[in-house]
This record gives structure tokens, C-alpha cells and sequence, in this order.
């Protein structure tokens, strides 16, 4: 298999295995799985609490803004778009606006519209995965490649309400 | 580890997954809606490739015992409710948790949107955290694993399936390549985009692979 790093796309599968060898550094250096969803929690935490400082009295926020975890979450994230952002101007797929998929699937012409769209699925997104406590990384990738029955379930609901959802949408 | 060395850590390994994640092209919205509507497979194809990766890496770190596996809590209620509002963001937003952050890099402006309101949602999950503990953490089964369910070692259970999977894998790239899935601008549009969405007939089900 070789790697072109200037080509527009790859294999799914080397992508995926590069994906899930990402479990051996997470494991041995950091004591985790891979997921990407607490460091929502980490960010908006720190950056709410700024304005209510008692956001930190939770437990919760408490919990998520201490530890080299937390952090080691949201540098992973961070390194995601660096990672992306590089790989796109090596192989001239930069993007500018939002994706043409929107007009087909919903209408929506200007990006107005497609901001608000993004901010309401972001929000029941996150509010969805805390719930859960985990998204398709944390319950998914790492999840069931743990064995995991309640991730398992988590990832049959995600397939069930993101299929409901796009079925309401016209076929892309 | 120090956090900053956990920093240092995480950067790298997240400009490995931003480059899978920019180069495989499952970070575009049309591959996530496109997933959603049975159109195109990427999504499903890494995903399923970054499981059964995971659980024969995670075999091995197990079997030779250097790692502790964290499996999560087993949680129903909150696994069920929260799962399937996490999969109606999804679509709704075009991107999963962790592949917003790969669309901001590559510059989609609503990505931007999207994680703002990320943000906003974890920050009230945060404020309603201590009120709806009581009933999302209500009924716990413990830890549930299907290899403890089985009364089996993990890595009894975790290569088997691991290689149901890459059968499984097997059979879809031969239904479904995953080239054909990739469409004209690597966007997950395969069919061609009528002269105006309203325009299209109902009927239009098929699709031109390029």
C-alpha cells in the first residue's frame, strides 16, 4: 500500500487503519481509548467558566478541566484540523463556504441559513454524546473495538436517529 | 505523563486521524448524509476498518498485558436517548464530534457554526449534569462486555470478530467499491446534481457512478 499524500483520496481501509492503530499511543502513553467528544466539555467548560466561574463548582466541569486526559482530548482535536488542513493543501482540496450537499438535501442557498443549520446540529450533537458519554470516536472506534454492550448500543442509536434524520432530507 | 507532554502526544496523533480522516474524504458532509441515506459507504467502511483494527491491536497490547482496556459503563437509558440525539446532530451537522474539526481544517465556514454550537451543548449538558445524573446514571448494569457476558478471555471474542468484520468489509467493497463512493469532486455526490434540487423527480432513485 503505498501513501501519496498529495492524492485527493485514499482507501477507506487504509484510512481506517490508520484510524484504529491510533489505539496503541492513546493506550500505552496516555492510559485511554481515542475519542474526541469530552473535550467539548474540556473547552466550553474553560471558556464558560470565565464568565460564570461557578461552572467549576459542578462536578462535572470539575472533573473535565484537570488532568493530562482532558487535555491530551483536546490537543487530539486541534491536531485533527491541523492534520486535515495540511493533507487538503497537499493535495489542492481546500474548501471555502459550506459543501453543495446542503442545497440538495435541505435548500439552503446562503450560508446564513447553513450556519444556523450547523449550530443546532452541533449543539444536539454534543448535548446527544454527553448523554451518552461518548460520539462515534469514544463509543464507536474505541468502544466496540472493546467490547463494549452499552457503546454497542450507543452506535446502533446514533445509525438510527442519523438515518431517520437524513431520510427526512431529499436524496443526496 | 505530564500535560504537556500529553499535548505534544495528542497534536501528533491527531495530524495523523486529521490526515486519514481528510484523505479517506469522511469528513465531508455528502459522506455522512450520503452514509445515512444507504448512497455511499465510506463512512461505514472506516469505521468498521477502525474497529476491527482497535480490537486486534487491543488484543495483543491485552494478551501481552500492557494496557488496561476502559470499556464504558453500561448505561441503557442514557446509551439509547443520547446515541440517537447524537446521531440526529450528526446529520443535521454533516460531521461527527472529532471530523468538525477536520472540515474547519480544510475550510468549510460553517464547520465554525458547528462547533460553536458543540460547545454550547456540552456547556448545558454541563449545567443540567447534576439534575439528570439521577436518571441517566439510573439502573446501572455495570460494565457490561461481551466477552465477560461469554465468560471469555477478550481476546477470545475480539479476533473473531474482528474477522466477521473484515468478511463483512470483504463483501462490501465488492458490492459497492469504495472509488464508485468518492464521486466527481471527492465530495460523496455520485449522482449528478439536477439543475435545481425542486426540479428532481421522485423517482430519480438511480444513480450514475462515475
Amino acid at each position: 500500500m503505498s501513501l501519496d499524500l498529495r492524492a485527493p483520496a485514499i482507501s477507506p481501509y487504509v484510512a481506517g487503519i490508520a484510524i484504529g492503530l491510533l489505539q496503541i499511543p492513546a493506550f500505552l502513553l496516555i492510559d485511554t481509548a481515542l475519542g474526541a467528544s469530552s473535550s467539548y466539555v474540556t473547552v466550553g467548560g474553560w471558556l464558560a467558566s470565565s464568565v460564570d466561574p461557578a461552572l467549576t463548582g459542578i462536578d462535572y466541569v470539575a472533573k473535565h478541566l484537570q488532568g493530562a486526559k482532558n487535555w491530551w482530548q483536546v490537543a487530539l482535536v486541534v491536531g485533527i484540523a491541523l492534520g486535515a488542513l495540511i493533507s487538503s493543501r497537499l493535495s489542492r482540496t481546500v474548501r471555502k463556504g459550506f459543501a453543495p450537499v446542503w442545497r440538495r438535501a435541505v435548500g439552503v442557498s446562503g450560508l446564513g441559513g447553513r450556519l444556523a443549520m450547523g449550530f443546532a446540529g452541533g449543539f444536539v450533537m454534543l448535548f446527544g454524546a454527553r448523554i451518552a458519554d461518548g460520539c462515534t470516536s469514544g463509543h464507536g472506534i474505541s468502544g466496540m473495538a472493546q467490547l463494549a454492550v452499552g457503546s454497542t448500543v450507543a452506535v446502533a442509536a446514533m445509525f438510527a436517529g442519523g438515518i431517520a434524520t437524513a431520510l427526512l432530507m431529499k436524496r443526496v | 505523563m505530564t500535560v504537556f507532554s500529553a499535548i505534544l502526544v495528542g497534536l501528533a496523533m491527531g495530524v495523523v486521524f486529521g490526515f486519514a480522516l481528510e484523505k479517506s474524504r469522511v469528513f465531508e458532509p455528502g459522506m455522512i448524509v450520503g452514509q445515512m441515506q444507504f448512497r455511499n459507504f465510506i463512512m461505514l467502511k472506516i469505521f468498521l476498518t477502525a474497529v476491527a483494527t482497535g480490537l486486534v491491536v487491543l488484543s495483543a497490547l491485552h494478551g501481552l498485558g500492557v494496557v488496561k482496556l476502559h470499556p464504558k459503563a453500561t448505561l441503557y437509558a442514557a446509551d439509547l436517548v443520547g446515541g440517537a440525539l447524537l446521531g440526529i446532530g450528526i446529520s443535521i451537522a454533516g460531521a461527527c464530534p472529532g471530523t468538525v474539526f477536520a472540515q474547519i481544517g480544510v475550510g468549510y465556514r460553517d464547520a465554525w457554526a458547528t462547533l460553536t454550537g458543540g460547545l454550547c451543548g456540552a456547556v448545558a449538558f454541563s449545567y443540567l449534569q447534576p439534575a439528570l445524573a439521577p436518571y441517566l446514571l439510573s439502573g446501572a448494569a455495570g460494565t457490561l462486555t461481551f466477552d465477560g457476558l461469554l465468560g471469555l478471555p477478550f481476546e477470545a471474542v475480539a479476533l473473531p470478530f474482528a474477522g466477521v468484520l473484515v468478511v463483512g468489509l470483504v463483501w462490501l467493497e465488492k458490492l459497492r467499491s469504495w472509488r464508485s463512493d468518492l464521486g466527481k469532486h471527492h465530495d460523496g455526490l455520485i449522482s449528478e446534481a439536477p439543475a435545481r434540487a425542486h426540479d428532481r423527480p421522485a423517482a430519480a432513485g438511480c444513480c450514475s457512478l462515475h
